[in-house]
């Protein structure tokens, strides 16, 4: 398996075939496996947030942060769904994994499991494009063994959503079995899904599941375990990332023009050695099949009698 | 591209003015309606056979306001789009036919400084959906009798009840109770790490599934012309299955939210404006993933000759699981699809209340 040669297919969209998707996701399975739950990573590194299939804005994103040949990268999650290419957008991550293990970080999002992605995309993009499921399940093998945060320089912590009550430490994150679907509770799915907010203490989403964490969590977390930021995606910001709580959390997010219609903003944000946040902001690009012409993602039909 | 020069000096360089140019284009291009117009023909029997009114006149009636509207197919005139003056883009299409204006806008999602300004005044206590295209617009306007009656995202989510709706998602008492186990256990071996029990409560009650009765918003000038309540009329649903051909046609989400991945409330407007008449979809949808459906239909329909205005409001609301039981073609490989479609959830789930009004102007 060239992983060169399948690199440079994905970067054009092109198809890939069910074995070779099937080796690479066994490889990677291979090299996660002996990844830990939260992975040391050294600066300089360039945090990037939500990606949703959005194949030609993920190109955009290493083009304008210098590419894993000068930089090393952390993906924060919910690299599928959504968009139209969340197959390649992931395959592509998992070849540059598997090409350059120590400068790239796969983080897992709330969308890398089986459930979310049988609804939000995935799954019926993988149907279209093979005509069975087999793909999709060998993703979603691949999900199982993605790391829930990472550590730079021990000074950022790096997970897709956000805090858990049940979370003191950082090493209790590293006592948590991860190889497993996202259970709908506990430690493992706080991590993955709660969102900071205006909140005073811990308190209940209003859906009833679901955890908000405010300023005075953040802050002893921070204390608690040494660390200067917490780094999350998993929401959308027009302008590309935002502190709050001052400066003590960060949302990026990588995902410009979001479901092809936000007109949002995407960023990425670079850790140098001395812990200086850079922010690198971009917009999306038109994408383009092979002979230049533009393709104009588009669900429905444009125009509908409509009663 | 390979081919892309370093920008010289401050200011746009022309190859991004071009790509503007162009992405405008294909905008405005997106609404011409031969093509769709001639597909919904061949798809369409129509129930009553076009009178010799509906066949296309031989002089248009209508007006194109804006310079970015699309080449008319009716008028024959060939407007070439001009570049916008200003970046980013700004497409606000409208057209007039007798007194009656119509008008769209489009617009990305708000930024930070206008949430943050929803947030703390216009919408205070809410928490907002994720995404609010706050600054998009359909207004349908007689300017005659200065009666405008415009849809947006604003005042749809000021009907957002503040207060809690009652709906849980689904994995809720599962997870409250593994919850409220692990609490107790904390509390009879305590760690250094201690969360008090707030941590269960809900800090601050509104309807998260932003559910709204919007109607639109009207504004007159003159008291008179207010709605008037008759259940009993229908909606000139024969005029409307007519293929008539489409001069203006727009379609937009005024907000969406995808209730942290279990479903999606979106509110979603759609208008199509005919010779003789024009037919607005305001859609209210929600889908909790294995709790229940819904979908708030208002339709606004315009007699331009007869210069009266009727209203449709109808709320349909259905089980989860019984709406899925209902969808019988189970052997697709995916029989929740049907769920995601609110086309099929309005055609299908029981209906809680249905309004009709009408509004004359002499």
């Amino acid at each position: 398996m060239n992983v060169d040669r399948i690199i440079s297919l994905l970067r054009q969209a092109k198809h890939i075939s069910e074995e070779t998707v099937y080796t690479l996701c066994l490889r990677a399975q291979e090299l996660l496996m002996n990844e830990s739950n939260v992975t040391r990573v050294d600066t300089p590194v360039t945090i990037c947030g939500d990606i949703h299939g959005q194949l030609h804005d993920l190109l955009t994103l290493f083009d304008k942060s210098g590419g894993l040949e000068k930089s090393r990268y952390i993906f924060l999650g919910d690299f599928v769904d959504r968009g139209f290419y969340s197959l390649e957008s992931f395959l592509l991550l998992l070849c540059y994994k598997l090409r350059y293990p120590d400068r790239i970080t796969l983080i897992r999002g709330n969308h890398e499991t089986r459930q979310i992605t049988k609804v939000y995309g995935f799954y019926d993009e993988v149907m279209r494009k093979y005509g069975n499921s087999n793909v999709w399940r060998y993703c979603c093998e691949v999900f199982d063994y993605l790391s829930l945060g990472a550590i730079v320089n021990g000074q950022v912590f790096c997970v897709h959503g956000g805090l858990s009550p049940d979370i003191g430490t950082i090493d209790e994150i590293r006592s948590i079995d991860r190889k497993q679907e996202v259970p709908h509770e506990g430690a493992m799915c706080d991590l993955l899904w709660s969102d900071p907010d205006e909140v005073d203490s811990w308190s209940l989403s209003p859906r009833g599941a679901g955890f908000l964490f405010g300023k005075n969590e953040v802050d002893q977390f921070l204390a608690r375990n040494d660390v200067e930021l917490i780094a999350r995606a998993h929401q959308l910001v027009m302008e590309g990332y935002k502190e709050m709580f001052d400066g003590g959390l960060v949302t990026v997010w990588s995902a410009p023009n979001y479901c092809y219609r936000c007109g949002n903003i995407a960023a990425v944000l670079r850790i140098d050695d001395n812990l200086e946040r850079q922010y690198t902001i971009f917009e999306a690009v038109q994408p383009q099949n092979g002979v230049g012409n533009p393709i104009i993602p588009t669900k429905k039909p444009q125009m509908d009698y409509f009663l | 591209m390979a081919d892309r020069r370093p920008l010289r000096g401050p200011g746009i360089n022309t190859f991004q003015i071009d790509a503007a140019r162009k992405v405008h284009a294909r905008t405005v291009q997106a609404r011409i309606p031969q093509a769709a117009a001639s597909a919904a023909s061949e798809r369409f029997i129509s129930p009553s056979p076009p009178t010799t009114s509906a066949v296309r006149r031989l002089v248009p009636r209508h007006v194109c306001n804006s310079p970015n509207n699309p080449p008319c197919a009716s008028c024959g005139t060939m407007i070439v789009p001009s570049p916008a003056a200003t970046l980013p883009l700004q497409d606000c299409p409208s057209m007039t036919i007798n007194n009656w204006t119509i008008s769209t806008r489009k617009k990305p999602i708000l930024n930070s400084q206008e949430l943050e300004d929803w947030e703390n005044n216009k919408l205070k206590g809410l928490t907002l959906p994720e995404m609010i295209f706050g600054n998009s617009y359909v207004r349908i306007e007689n300017t005659l009798h200065g009666w405008t009656l415009e849809f947006n995202a604003l005042d749809a989510l000021k009907q957002v009840k503040l207060a809690d709706c009652g709906i849980r998602v689904s994995y809720s008492k599962k997870w409250m109770d593994s919850k409220q186990q692990k609490q107790a256990q904390r509390s009879s071996s305590p760690t250094e790490f201690e969360v008090d029990d707030s941590s269960l409560k809900i800090a601050h009650h509104y309807d998260w599934t932003y559910t709204t009765r919007y109607r639109g918003t009207e504004e007159s000038k003159d008291q008179r012309y207010k709605f008037t309540r008759d259940d009993t009329q229908q909606l000139p649903l024969d005029k409307l299955s007519r293929p008539d051909h489409i001069l203006f046609y727009d379609d937009m989400i005024l907000f969406e939210d995808e209730l942290a991945d279990n479903g999606i409330s979106i509110l979603n407007v759609k208008i199509r404006v005919m010779d003789e008449r024009l037919l607005l979809l305001n859609r209210f949808f929600l889908r909790v993933d294995d709790v229940l459906l819904r979908v708030i239909d208002t339709r606004v329909c315009v007699e331009f000759d007869e210069n009266k205005v009727m209203r449709e409001y109808k709320e349909m609301e259905g089980d989860y699981k019984s709406l899925l039981a209902n969808h019988r073609i189970s052997h697709s490989h995916d029989p929740k699809a049907a769920l995601r479609d609110s086309n099929w959830v309005a055609q299908h789930a029981p209906v809680v209340s249905r309004e009709y009004e009408t509004l004359n102007f002499d």
